[in-house]
């Protein structure tokens, strides 16, 4: 063998079902929120060093772009507790058949996109 | 009727790297046919194209292949089932490409053979005939034996794709778990011991790929599930 093998692994050409999706947004609202942790941390140290970072944090969340931010992150918080929720009841040896899991899956993202709403129209 | 087939051509003799062709079947009008049949039809048009394929009826799991972007065998998925303009075929993901829809299954095959693919038994109790087991105990076999290893789950499976020299794969675990649980073996401890790792079982995240395209309706997550138990009842 002369060359290297390919691999077919263009994940585009690749069907998921809704318990895959489930478990792939569970992955991505847990990497999302790391990196969120780092803003909110940051605008709570501003929020009380001083009377001042208190106001300037005030005028931030206030604005458009940070409203969205701060969505992103409570939805993906929701998303995660919905999802861990669903893990851990199959880690318990519930929804483990193919009908059950997606019935799950699709539940837990349909309530994350209602839950989401909420959150967007108490935001604004 | 004419079915158009998108087929993953790849022949390392010729070809710098893996591309799509199409190919045209004529299909009379009302009539169905498997995946592998229209394989077997293009192939006489065209000789170079590469497949494994031996029982043709669901049984030796040779033709595994990635049928519209959902793993299955080409032999008993009728193309009314896939039932699209245009069926693509691949060969199955994350695992190298020998020739078109030909793989390499060595990874698959050593994760197999790491859980100790047979019955283990110390012979301290050897009975006067053949190891008998009760209706109930024999029962415990179902849904787990049937596994014909055409690794269409594991090639589906995300961690095994990312971690195909460490996590053994919802095959491997699905055998695992038929020794594990079989009442004439006797080294269920091993066994355990051998899967204790962070890799060898909990790098399954219940993505359930696995149960979605087995051909064989079985179900691994819920196998992985009961090996987790056993590794977190031993632990505690």
């Amino acid at each position: 063998m002369k060359k290297q093998r390919p691999v077919n692994l263009d994940l585009s050409t690749i069907k998921m079902h809704a318990a895959a999706n489930a478990s792939i947004l569970h992955r991505v609202s847990g990497v999302i929120m790391v990196f969120a942790i780092g803003i909110l941390l940051w605008t709570l140290s501003l929020s009380l060093s001083s009377a001042e970072g208190f106001s300037q944090i005030e005028t931030l969340l206030s604005g458009v772009f940070f409203k969205i931010i701060i969505l992103g992150t409570l939805s993906a918080l929701i998303y995660h507790l919905l999802g861990g929720i669903r893990h851990l009841m199959m880690d318990l040896g519930y929804f483990e058949e193919l009908a059950s899991g997606n019935a799950t899956a699709k539940f837990v993202i349909a309530l994350w996109l209602v839950l989401t709403i909420v959150v967007g129209v108490k935001l604004w | 009727m004419k079915q158009i087939f998108s087929i993953y051509r790849y022949n390392p003799d010729v070809d710098n790297k893996p591309y799509m062709k199409d190919y045209e079947l004529e299909i009379p009008e009302g009539s169905d046919m498997m995946v592998l049949d229209a394989l077997t039809l293009l192939k006489q048009k065209d000789p170079t194209l590469s497949f494994r394929r031996s029982c043709r009826e669901g049984v030796c799991g040779s033709d595994g292949m990635n049928i519209n972007g959902k793993n299955g065998l080409g032999c008993i998925t009728p193309l009314s089932a896939v039932a699209a303009k245009k069926i693509v075929l691949r060969p199955l993901p994350g695992l190298p490409v020998i020739r078109d829809l030909v793989i390499d299954m060595t990874q698959f095959y050593n994760q197999y053979e790491k859980i100790r693919p047979y019955l283990i038994n110390d012979g301290k109790n050897p009975p006067a005939r053949e190891h008998l087991q009760s209706i109930e105990e024999r029962e415990k076999l179902d849904g787990l034996y049937e596994c014909i290893l055409c690794a269409c789950c594991s090639s589906s499976c995300p961690s095994f794709w990312w971690n195909p020299d460490k996590f053994i794969g919802p095959a491997g675990l699905l055998h695992a778990y038929r020794f594990l649980i079989d009442s004439r073996d006797t080294a269920t401890e091993e066994r355990l011991e051998d899967l204790q790792d962070a890799y060898s079982v909990f790098r399954c995240h219940g993505i359930m790929n696995c149960v979605d395209v087995c051909p064989k309706g079985l179900n691994p997550t819920k196998a992985i599930g009961h090996i987790k138990s056993m590794l977190l009842t031993r632990a505690v």
